[in-house]
């Protein structure tokens, strides 16, 4: 396997002598010819430009950030996978869709998906990624206010999908299957995708969430192609230790959506939905506007002025 | 054993001290006044590890429907908390719907607060070995196991007996001070008075 984090890996450990040098090293013969290193420094600093720009989470919608240093390496994985391909993100508040347009457009990656959209019900996630794209110039990169309960229409067709979403701890994993199911429909259950979920040898729920999305994709005509364990740790006060997994999803060929997308409604479906006793109520987290966005906002600080002599 | 720790019983624990500049004797004292005269009192804390919305109210309402109290299970430390003694104008249970917090509460310093009375002293060891968080993503993890580094506090099951394991600490913990969560059993907090 051309396994991204064993090449990542490599490439770091051998850049640390010299972090700003981008040195031409021969092609090893197990990476693809075209791909080249990754300049560590710049991949870091990158989606550090992504971290700073990305919207402060909101826990009651179970939405918690993954640790930068496996953004890093998970943004260049999924570069990988999704490379030259049209890939929508259903959900994005890590924004990992963003640090991989940017890492391709800052020429940190040579390869990378040919189109991203990212399908969120957070103006805030949405505003920030057309926001950073305008900025830098990312023409493949766009977002849409889509609350995931209501049926999917991706436009033009993706080729695959990526999801991060609530790891339905409490609902056996029926928020996971929402997320995916929209995914699914986003590719015209032709395509392939990745769900970042928890996973965790000691804890109960996590193995049978993991069991349930299986048995949910291979009911929609999806196989697990595979799994890539306890990689990402997340911003978590209450589960420090808890990582999560890439689940990779491929459709059997020949597969065909079973029904025509819909909204969910339900409530079996909705119930715990972001945590115990934690039904969907929101349909769309709204922005408000503000003119110092990306800079400290006026009232966290006050200004205490220098004496000047003579008054 | 006794009538607060035993088996399916449901407890927050919570290590406190000095808290926005306060010691420990001068809150208790004050949230003794507020509880009397006010019929209940807000005890603040910060953090995300007992989330009001998402952690302790579904949490304290599941074992609210068995017929059980949550109790508060306070274990004393030495700890410095230099944030700003600011006292909260209103609170919410759910974040949407707010009201103004009684004149005769303060709650200095906090994002959240857990709604108490019968605040009292009481001793007594809480193996941690015994229980289990039951809610959120640490959901099955040992209390043992998930109280350590900055995790200082939780929503816990009493388990039937303790793990048996090689371990060299078994996580016994003095509990000093006791209360009684009363519903909406923790709320946001917001503003300034």
């Amino acid at each position: 396997m051309n396994g991204p984090i064993g090449w990542i890996s490599k490439v770091t450990r051998r850049v640390i002598p010299s972090p700003t040098a981008v040195q031409p090293v021969p092609q090893q013969s197990t990476l693809p010819a075209e791909r080249r290193r990754v300049d560590l420094r710049k991949a870091i600093n990158a989606v550090s430009d992504v971290v700073q720009n990305r919207p402060r989470p909101l826990r009651i919608f179970d939405q918690i950030h993954m640790k930068t240093g496996d953004m890093v390496l998970q943004s260049e994985m999924i570069a990988d996978w999704a490379d030259q391909k049209r890939l929508a993100f259903i959900g994005d508040g890590d924004a990992i869709s963003v640090c991989v347009a940017y890492l391709r457009a800052r020429d940190v990656l040579n390869f990378g998906p040919s189109h991203i959209t990212v399908f969120d019900f957070d103006e805030r996630t949405v505003e920030a990624v057309m926001n950073f794209a305008d900025r830098e110039r990312i023409t493949n990169l766009d977002a849409q206010l889509y609350n995931v309960l209501d049926a999917m229409d991706p436009g033009e067709r993706f080729d695959c999908f990526y999801t991060n979403p609530p790891w339905g701890a409490s609902n056996n994993g029926e928020s996971v299957n929402v997320f995916v199911e929209r995914g699914m429909e986003a590719t015209g259950h032709t395509g392939e995708g990745v769900v970042v979920i928890a996973d965790d040898d000691e804890l109960e729920w996590p193995k049978r969430v993991l069991a349930s999305v299986q048995q949910f994709s291979a009911r929609e005509g999806f196989y697990v192609s595979r799994m890539q364990r306890k990689l990402h740790e997340y911003h978590l006060d209450d589960a420090p230790g808890l990582k999560s997994c890439n689940l990779y999803l491929a459709a059997l060929p020949g597969n065909k959506a079973s029904r025509q997308s819909g909204a969910i409604t339900d409530p079996r479906r909705l119930e715990n939905f972001y945590g115990l006793s934690q039904e969907p109520r929101v349909r769309y987290v709204r922005a408000r506007r503000r003119l110092d966005y990306g800079v400290a906002h006026e009232d966290e600080y006050e200004l205490e002025f220098l004496e000047v002599s003579g008054e | 054993m006794n009538e607060i720790f035993r088996p399916n019983a449901g407890l927050l624990f919570m290590k406190i001290g000095t808290h926005a500049r306060e010691d420990l004797k001068a809150i208790i004292a004050r949230k003794t006044e507020e509880i009397r005269s006010t019929g209940f009192g807000m005890w603040g804390y910060g953090g995300n590890t007992c989330h009001p919305s998402s952690m302790v109210q579904p949490f304290a309402k599941s074992f609210e429907q068995r017929g059980q109290t949550i109790h508060l299970c306070m274990e004393q430390m030495l700890s410095n908390h230099f944030a700003e003694p600011l006292c909260a104008a209103e609170y919410s249970a759910d974040g949407m719907t707010w009201h103004e917090i009684p004149e005769t509460i303060r709650v200095l310093g906090s994002r959240y607060a857990l709604v108490i009375d019968q605040l009292r002293e009481e001793r007594f060891i809480l193996p941690l070995n015994q229980t289990r968080v039951p809610i959120g993503p640490s959901m099955g993890r040992l209390g043992s196991r998930y109280i350590q580094g900055r995790v200082d506090k939780a929503c816990l099951e009493v388990l039937e007996a303790p793990e048996l394991t090689n371990a060299a600490d078994q996580r016994e913990i003095e509990i000093n001070l006791v209360a009684t969560l009363q519903a909406p059993y923790a709320v946001f907090l917001r503003g300034q008075r």
